[in-house]
């Protein structure tokens, strides 16, 4: 017995010891990648702002390529690439070549490297023609003045279909998803209890100024569970109740979830 | 009759799985996802997958080992061989229902909280379903008329049985991975997601390097288990044959272990180089982007594990009389393996607050940042392995003396064959500082194949030098301190945690996509957590496993203490 009580014992030790373990690493959630607003009337210099957003996130290559690094990476090192572009591939100008490079990456493999790259607009990233431009508009600045424009014409343009897999994802997604976190709150009835222009109580604390006195994280859980912290005078379990028998847990998706979010968030008392 | 109540359980449970399935499809047109109450459905999943993978292991693993055992004792005539299989067997029967209840939860909970995803999974797999349950209704005939005519049958007919039952068990265990291996690199699909070829997404870049992974993980996984029963029933021994007994049962088990343990890193490399060639950003997320840093927890986990393992044999050694003349060797070995572990858990970057980053320059340490690369990573386990192995060759001969005239050569050669590949090993790694990426990732190939190179000729040496050995003394089994015993449940408790973070890292490389590429996550977690949370979500799965495991083990002695009535 004592030796039994001895194994348990020494079993949590260790099963403790392995999860403070985990504790001493950097802790970072990982969102999936945001889709950058583009609109078609950007400027060039707007376009490289949004390309390097693209570049650092939802394009994922900084994963990859480094810019201006003396390591040997894994794929090539993008520093200068916008003026050494025009002479990588005979007959191909800058902005063709770096079309090239991102949508059929194979085409042409840099000395020393392996091919390996996906093409941007295909899954897992799926850029759409617009974030392209503005990628190629970004990968030019590292040399030269962009030359690329939201008119430009890619020659690719006429044989992407874009986000083709993706779609079996979103296509049987429950609606909504092209409605701003204003509407959402409202299609989802959280103004029928809660007040969001005025600091009036309704049947929940006015959301008026939320953004002040909580943080995105913390709205996040004030959404997905509410019971978790009850504002003073309030009872518990009410909201729960309510949005677990309108089915919000079982409709509502990541996009949506972050777009009621982010409005909440920017609710500051009308300042 | 009798024997229909046995299989009543889990042909009752086959037929709980399956049956849901076929009439699923209709219903997971209407949602995409339910939610779990309280802990929310990824958790629900992920406690109840790897609780149910952590039982598979064991089930798949031990009867492999216990066949062996088994052969071993009909060729040699010693019944203690049976005996010990024997004992290993009992552990499977309870463990082979937890399994099957564990994966029927899984299979529910999927349709209830996924529904989508799952019928997604049946519109590609559908096919594979039926196979997979006529496989598993064989392996539950197997395993108990195994277990249940043991000594009933004539030892060829037993073994056949045995035969038959770890070959159901491996092609079962190679369908279900071909269902989670194509999550992670799917093909044989159309652009939109419909399948094209089945065998193409059976066949995809990674089920085979898992389902090898997954074979050599789980016998060492599952000889941990057998050792940590060994150890648990030496504690509760209240005689000296039954601590002689249950010290060989923990030693054997161990071995089986660590013998599984060294290769298993080669075949992580294999994984971890297709999934590469299978997609670079999946590559890229897994070793240099959110989940770089699991491998730091994964290099401590992998550190004590040889720590532990290197220990319990100079431990052995105490038991052995003659091995006191190799005592001096040990502070030598255990300076070598401490060396590679701290290299190997070098992060590359480094956990700095802002001004210390300043300091440094960045997050690099200027010194130490050095060892943090794979060309510095892959030395140090290479060489780890080989001071392990050295560990286990000195306490093979420990009570042994060559009679062999050529034994002074035959020594020299292994001492030449150690150096040269240690030197070898030790020049590529620095090699690889000076040359481009795509030939540093080349010479982790040789630097393997040479640590293998030299363990096969050095074993080959030995055992014919070792063939007409003589004996300088016994093998005092029983007489090993209480703390070998702790260790070997540390061992258990070790390679448990590291498997759990390694389904987390398979797993959780997909982040936001349930296929890969293919079938975006929408859900509301569709975000992938803090290694911190993960590793709480880890540590509470393996004590609920080791709750079970508890269970089954109080049992197994239970049953023997009837048998001894």
């Amino acid at each position: 017995m004592k030796h039994l009580l001895g194994i348990v014992l020494f079993t949590v030790l260790v099963t403790a010891f392995y999860g403070y373990v985990g504790q001493l690493v950097p802790q970072q959630e990982t969102y999936p990648p945001q889709n950058t607003e583009v609109s078609e009337n950007l400027t060039t210099s707007e376009m490289v702002d949004v390309g390097r957003e693209i570049f650092d996130g939802k394009g994922t290559c900084i994963a990859c390529h480094t810019i201006g690094s003396s390591e040997a990476g894994r794929f090539p090192d993008l520093a200068g690439i916008g003026a050494s572009s025009a002479s990588k591939k005979e007959g191909l100008s800058d902005v063709e070549y770096l079309a090239e490079s991102l949508y059929e990456p194979d085409e042409f493999i840099v000395d020393g490297f392996s091919p390996g790259m996906p093409p941007v607009n295909k899954p897992p990233i799926s850029l759409g023609q617009q974030e392209v431009l503005t990628l190629i508009a970004y990968l030019q600045s590292l040399g030269v003045q962009p030359t690329v424009t939201m008119q430009t014409k890619l020659k690719y343009a006429a044989e992407i279909q874009e986000n083709a897999a993706t779609d079996l994802a979103s296509s049987e997604e429950v609606g909504g998803e092209e409605l701003g976190g204003e509407a959402l709150l409202a299609a989802q009835g959280c103004i029928a209890c809660h007040h969001l222009t005025e600091p009036l109580r309704l049947v929940g604390p006015s959301l008026f100024d939320v953004g002040k006195k909580l943080t995105r994280g913390e709205i996040y859980e004030a959404l997905m569970d509410p019971d978790a912290t009850i504002a003073e005078g309030y009872p518990p379990g009410l909201m729960s109740a309510s949005m677990s028998a309108s089915g919000f847990y079982e409709k509502i998706t990541l996009k949506q979830l972050e777009s009621m979010v982010n409005h909440l968030a920017s609710l500051e008392g009308g300042k | 009759m009798k024997l229909d109540r046995r299989y009543g359980f889990p042909l009752a449970l086959v037929a709980c799985l399956f049956i849901p399935v076929l009439v699923h499809a209709q219903i997971a047109d209407e949602i995409a996802y339910r939610t779990f109450p309280v802990i929310g459905s990824r958790v629900a999943i992920w406690a109840v997958a790897q609780l149910h993978l952590l039982f598979a292991a064991f089930v798949l693993a031990v009867p492999m080992f216990v066949l062996i055992i088994e052969y071993i004792g009909y060729r040699t005539g010693e019944k203690r061989y049976d005996r010990l299989a024997y004992e290993f067997t009992k552990l499977l029967s309870v463990a082979f229902s937890l399994t099957a209840a564990m994966g029927a939860l899984l299979t529910f909970m999927l349709m209830v909280l996924y529904p989508k995803f799952t019928n997604y999974l049946v519109s590609i797999f559908g096919w594979t379903f039926l196979p997979y349950a006529l496989l598993f209704i064989a392996e539950a005939v197997f395993l108990y008329t195994y277990y249940y005519g043991w000594g009933k049958f004539s030892p060829r007919l037993h073994l056949a049985l045995g035969v038959g039952l770890n070959l159901v068990g491996t092609a079962i265990l190679f369908i279900a991975d071909a269902w989670l291996t194509f999550m992670m690199s799917p093909s044989g699909i159309t652009e939109s997601g419909g399948l094209e070829n089945l065998w193409a997404a059976v066949n995809n870049f990674t089920w085979m390097p898992i389902n090898i992974h997954r074979l050599i993980a789980n016998i060492s996984f599952g000889g941990s288990i057998a050792a940590a029963y060994g150890a648990y029933r030496f504690l509760s021994a209240k005689t000296d044959e039954e601590r002689a007994h249950y010290d060989w049962m923990g030693y054997v088990g161990n071995f089986i272990a660590i013998c599984a343990f060294l290769p298993l890193p080669f075949a992580g490399y294999w994984l971890a180089n297709e999934i590469y060639a299978y997609s670079q950003n999946l590559g890229m997320t897994l070793m240099g982007g959110a989940f770089s840093w699991l491998f730091i927890i994964q290099a401590v986990l992998i550190g004590m594990l040889f720590l532990a393992a290197n220990y319990y044999l100079w431990m052995g050694m105490e038991r052995i009389k003659g091995a006191e003349r190799f005592r001096g060797a040990i502070k030598y070995l255990l300076i070598s393996v401490a060396v590679c572990v701290l290299v190997w858990a070098i992060p590359h970057s480094m956990v700095a607050s802002i001004e210390e980053a300043r300091k440094m320059g960045g997050a690099h340490h200027p010194l130490l940042s050095v060892l943090g690369v794979m060309s510095a990573k892959n030395t140090a386990v290479n060489i780890l392995i080989l001071t392990t192995y050295i560990s286990f060759l000195l306490y093979r001969r420990g009570n042994k003396e060559a009679t062999v005239s050529w034994a002074k050569t035959g020594n020299l050669a292994q001492f030449l064959i150690f150096t040269a590949t240690i030197a070898f090993v030790v020049f590529l790694g620095i090699y690889g500082y000076f040359v481009e990426a795509k030939v540093r990732i080349g010479l982790s190939i040789p630097q393997v194949l040479s640590v293998l190179a030299a363990m096969v000729s050095v074993t080959v040496i030995d055992l014919m030098m070792f063939r007409t050995a003589r004996e300088r003394g016994e093998i005092e089994w029983g007489k090993m301190p209480v703390r070998a015993q702790y260790t070997l449940v540390f061992t258990a408790i070790s390679f448990t945690w590291l498997m759990g973070l390694m389904g987390y890292a398979r797993s959780g490389l997909r982040q936001h996509w349930h296929v890969y590429g293919v079938l975006r996550d929408t859900s509301v977690d569709a975000f992938t957590p803090t290694l911190g949370y993960a590793s709480y979500v880890v540590s509470i799965i393996v004590l609920i496993f080791f709750s079970f495991i508890a269970f089954v083990f109080w049992l197994a002695g239970i049953s023997d203490s009837r048998e001894a009535k």
